[in-house]
């Protein structure tokens, strides 16, 4: 598994060979509040990165999750359906979102390292 | 607390027993039917005591920005119940129903009046019925004049129901931010407008409360696009007699009835829409339209260019009747609603601005919109919960989104002095409280049961009773 | 008569406070502007409106009804409408601050629950418009469910309910098929159905559930819930239908009540508001609106449904009208009503009608009448009388609810000869 990396809406990658895991940060639970809900995408379809593919629910709000990667929907996270709190108690480990297979590789060194995202985080707190 | 399930009992009994035998096969009949028997003095006294649990305008003040809870006329309530109005059946031939036809006839003439459009269907069951019809209609205006619009500009204020509403009808949104004084940005519409774009949906006065100042270069820039201007008119109560919507450029527009022609809200419902249309848009709207000839009136079923039917007869009579009788109660003076409207609105808004974060420093219409994002140590929704312990009612809070913290507060012209002087007294002391004694307030309100975890209710719903 | 309080000198003092000198310097530059009073009639009093509307009231005629065809003549007890009067419903506002509308909550919440328990669906929302735009939305769920675009629609669907079917399905590029396979998104059909007839839905569900579509049932008189299998126990996934039948006034075909009710796998997808029952951290139990994150003030354009307003008085007086009949009364309603259209039918069938449905019928029935349809309309008019539903020169449909006695069935009967 590589690092874990960041988009600027909020996701995080990890790679493990062609495949993807894409949760979303500490930081984007905390702001949405407890969530209550999750729309998954289908398996085997397509999104190209920045796409919406899925949609978290909290009691007030409703955000979409962005694809982070050109690439096909492998697995979700079914766990979530019954226990969506997993991802405010554990955002990066068992709050995991989908498995992509993704297309474009490269697109991952364009994405922000951990570092790189905390001081993007603390530079549009205001 | 009881639930109706949990009533074992010998119902009262209101119609006639039949021992009658049911000649149809075990496949299709019930086996058993899962339902109390209560009597009727304690069917009485639960939903008496349910009643009391509950809060109206007929409780205290309920200011909820863009709902227009003023004061809803008794009489009309008897009115609709009249005989004639109540039990007549809609498959009842046109003939014998004249009157519940005249009744909406003049209804349609007195928005056509109050509105400038050329013509009205009242068939919508709700403002957000009729933004899908007049969507519906616009598509189809531009589909018999092969053009392919498939956009809709919205500002960022807007009621949730336009883009849902766009989204329906397949069409796409496209949201325009609001500038420094709370307009629709002028700039940002030009951007946007293209031979592409179908209507621009505007709420005027907007959801800030606040009367569009750019509206007539809008208006200008959308028609020499050839798009359609679409009037959301939740917010009517704050033109009635003052501006018509028709004269302000707009080609469509729906009225809210339970708003502005204060026919209640009944806890959420129902409410009745109308969408008024200028000519050219006439033959679109919903089947049958209503005609006088002589003096007699009749329904007209043959409109081949019309979208179809949105309810399954005429629309919300019994609401349109209520309407009918707050227009005739108010006839040709009826722009005292709104000059009152405004003025509450105002003397509200200049009883507080001082304790609260003011977003848009201007004179507000009807309503006006307020942050506590200068407030420490609380927030918005502690705030409404300790108006809850003063005996009022909140304003609607975190809406538009486009504020921070926001309540957005609509009085009503019903109000009186006396009534605004307190519950500005309550948002000041709320305020102080906060300061200085944060406590009370974030427990607030103090009663049973208080702030319910709507985390567990969404995470774990339970949304029904089931027998054991 | 004069709604607004004010004094004119609360008026000097509010512009005082505001700094004005005048309500149209509040309105300021806004244009245009009408600079006459509106072309409407004088105001009027009380007593003056009280004669007016009670004047227009007369010019409608109530005869005794034998009609149905999505509004029906049921008796109300007085109980209903005296407590839905109550201010403290009646002009209450959508409970979004919950602590100050555990009456309505509670109340929507048996609302719900009373419809599961007639339907055997396990939720249900809060209500919708009425049974035709329940429709509309449930094959719009169903449609965003199966991501499938294509409508198949059983024949005997109430034809104002195919109208505006249709009229949603337009708006949403969704189509209307006549055969049932891999396309389709739902099986819609209306039971009992527009004739009257009582179906045995069994081998349609499986031919929908086949071919992965979801099956609609729908129900314009729900009293035949009360004596028939509820939809559940034959495979429906989802089921709408108007709730008028409950203790709610015919006035001219609105305000009515839609229902929509699922099996569990679709309840995030529902439109409309819901209630649910929690507590608050002391353990005191209540009610709030949940899952509101699937309405269009929070999703916006990614909202299935642009709904607002549901029919909450109304809710509550169906509520209330099923609490005050019971479940004896009831089925006391429903056996009353199919006894009376049974007893009707068997008369006019030995008087040279001829009854149409091909077995079983609930409170509705179809008859080939022995001359054309319309004479036997207006000939029954003259006697106060609205027959049925003309449908076509030699057709009509009859209903009978318990308001039809068997004196009110002589009438008719004579009114023949």
């Amino acid at each position: 598994m590589t690092e874990r990396r960041f988009t600027q809406d909020h996701e995080w990658v990890e790679l493990s060979g062609d495949v993807a895991t894409v949760g979303i940060s500490n930081f984007a639970q905390d702001q949405l509040g407890d969530i209550v809900s999750i729309e998954f995408p289908e398996i085997n379809s397509k999104f190209k990165q920045k796409d919406a593919m899925a949609i978290v629910d909290s009691v007030k709000a409703s955000s979409d999750i962005y694809c982070p990667m050109d690439g096909t929907v492998i697995e979700v996270n079914e766990k979530l359906e019954e226990h969506p709190e997993l991802i405010n108690k554990s955002p990066y480990d068992e709050g995991w979102i989908l498995k992509l297979n993704v297309s474009n590789i490269a697109q991952f060194d364009n994405l922000m390292t951990q570092e790189q995202y905390e001081k993007f985080v603390g530079e549009n707190k205001g | 607390m009881k639930l109706i399930f949990e009533y074992d009992q010998q119902p009262t009994g209101h119609v006639e027993q039949i021992q009658a035998q049911l000649d149809l096969p075990k496949e299709l009949k019930r086996e058993n039917l899962p339902l109390p028997n209560v009597n009727e003095i304690d069917v009485v006294r639960h939903y008496t005591k349910l009643s009391k649990k509950n809060f109206g305008i007929d409780n205290n003040l309920y200011p909820l920005g863009s709902c227009t809870m003023k004061y809803n006329p008794k009489v009309s309530e008897e009115l609709a119940r009249l005989k004639g109005f109540a039990s007549i059946h809609p498959h009842s031939p046109v003939k014998y129903s004249q009157g519940s036809l005249e009744v909406v006839w003049e209804l349609q003439e007195a928005l056509k009046e109050i509105t400038g459009m050329d013509d009205v269907s009242i068939q919508p069951a709700a403002g957000s019925q009729c933004e899908l019809l007049g969507i519906m209609i616009a598509k189809r205006h531009f589909e018999d004049k092969n053009e392919k619009r498939t956009k809709v500009i919205i500002p960022d204020s807007s009621h949730g129901t336009n883009p849902a509403s766009v989204a329906m009808c397949k069409l796409d949104t496209i949201t325009v931010r609001s500038d420094a004084r709370g307009n629709m940005d002028f700039n940002e519409v030009k951007k946007q407008i293209g031979p592409d774009v179908a209507l621009v949906m505007v709420t005027n006065p907007n959801t800030l409360g606040l009367y569009e100042e750019n509206l007539l270069e809008i208006k200008d820039l959308a028609h020499k696009n050839g798009t359609l201007m679409y009037c959301d008119g939740a917010n009517m109560n704050a033109l009635l007699g003052i501006s018509r919507p028709k004269e302000q450029g707009f080609d469509m527009m729906h009225l809210n009835l339970h708003k502005t022609f204060a026919t209640p809200h009944g806890g959420g419902g129902p409410g009745a829409g109308a969408l008024a249309v200028r000519s050219f848009l006439s033959d679109y709207l919903p089947v049958p339209r209503i005609t006088k000839e002589n003096d007699l009136f009749n329904l007209d079923y043959k409109k081949e260019k019309s979208v179809g039917k949105v309810h399954s007869f005429y629309g919300h009579f019994g609401i349109l009747v209520r309407a009918l009788c707050y227009i005739r109660i108010w006839g040709n003076q009826i722009r005292n609603v709104s000059e009152s409207a405004v003025l509450n609105a105002n003397y509200l808004f200049a009883k507080i601005r001082n304790h609260y974060h003011v977003p848009y420093d201007r004179r507000c219409a009807h309503e006006f919109v307020v942050s506590a994002k200068n407030i420490p140590n609380g927030g918005t929704v502690d705030i409404a919960k300790r108006i809850l312990d003063y005996g009022f009612h909140p304003p609607t809070i975190y809406f538009p989104l486009i504020v921070e913290e926001a309540l957005m507060i609509e009085p009503t012209e019903t109000e009186s002095k006396e009534t605004l002087d307190k519950y500005a007294e309550v948002l000041v002391k709320i305020a102080a409280e906060l300061r200085e004694k944060p406590e009370i307030v974030k427990e607030a309100p103090h009663t049973e049961p208080s702030r319910l975890d709507e985390v567990k209710a969404a995470r774990q719903p339970n949304l029904r009773w089931s027998p054991q | 008569m004069n709604y607004i309080p004010h004094t004119k000198e609360d008026i000097t003092q509010m512009l005082k406070e505001i700094g004005a000198s005048s309500v149209d310097e509040l309105i300021g530059d806004f244009k245009p502007r009408i600079t006459s009073p509106l072309k409407l009639p004088e105001p009027m009093n009380e007593m003056q409106l009280v004669s007016y509307l009670s004047g227009l009231a007369e010019k409608n005629k109530i005869f005794k009804y034998f009609v149905g065809g999505g509004a029906y003549d049921h008796y109300s007890p007085a109980v209903v409408d005296h407590l839905i009067k109550r201010g403290e419903f009646m002009t209450s506002y959508t409970p979004y601050q919950p602590e100050a509308s555990q009456g309505m909550l509670q109340a929507m919440y048996e609302f719900q629950s009373f419809i599961c328990l007639l339907t055997g669906m396990d939720v249900s929302n809060a209500s919708l418009y009425d049974g035709a735009s329940a429709l509309a939305e449930a094959v719009l769920l169903s449609s965003s469910y199966t991501k499938k675009r294509q409508v198949f629609v059983d024949d005997g669907l109430n034809p104002n309910y195919y109208e505006v079917l249709k009229t949603y399905c337009n708006g949403s590029d969704l189509e209307f098929t006549n055969k049932i396979d891999e396309n389709t998104c739902c099986v819609i059909s209306q039971n009992p159905d527009f004739y009257g007839n009582i179906k045995d839905l069994r081998p349609l569900v499986e031919k929908a559930h086949s071919n992965k579509a979801l099956f609609i049932t729908c129900i314009n008189e729900p009293t035949s819930l009360a004596l028939l299998k509820p939809p559940r126990e034959y495979g429906s996934d989802i089921v709408v239908g108007e709730g008028q039948s409950f203790g709610i006034p015919l006035s001219y075909g609105g305000p009515y009540l839609g229902f929509l009710a699922v099996k569990k796998f679709l309840l995030k997808k529902i439109p409309g508001r819901i209630v649910g029952m929690t507590e608050d951290k002391s353990g005191n139990k209540g009610f709030v609106l949940t899952l509101q994150a699937r309405e269009q003030y929070i999703r916006r354009e990614r909202a299935t449904s642009n709904i607002t307003t549901n029919q909450a008085l109304l809710a509550l007086a169906a509520t209330i009208y099923l609490a005050t009949v019971g479940r004896k009364g009831l089925v006391d309603v429903a056996k009353n009503s199919y006894y009376k259209a049974h007893l009707l039918a068997e008369k006019l069938q030995k008087n040279g009608f001829e009854v149409l449905n091909e077995k079983y019928f609930y409170n509705e029935f179809c008859v080939k009448t022995p001359r054309p349809a319309s004479e036997i309309f207006s000939q029954l008019l003259e006697q106060k009388i609205v027959g049925g539903l003309v449908v076509d020169d030699n057709r009509m449909i009859v209903c009978c609810t318990e308001k039809n006695s068997t004196a009110d069935i002589d009438s008719y009967m004579e009114a023949l000869k």
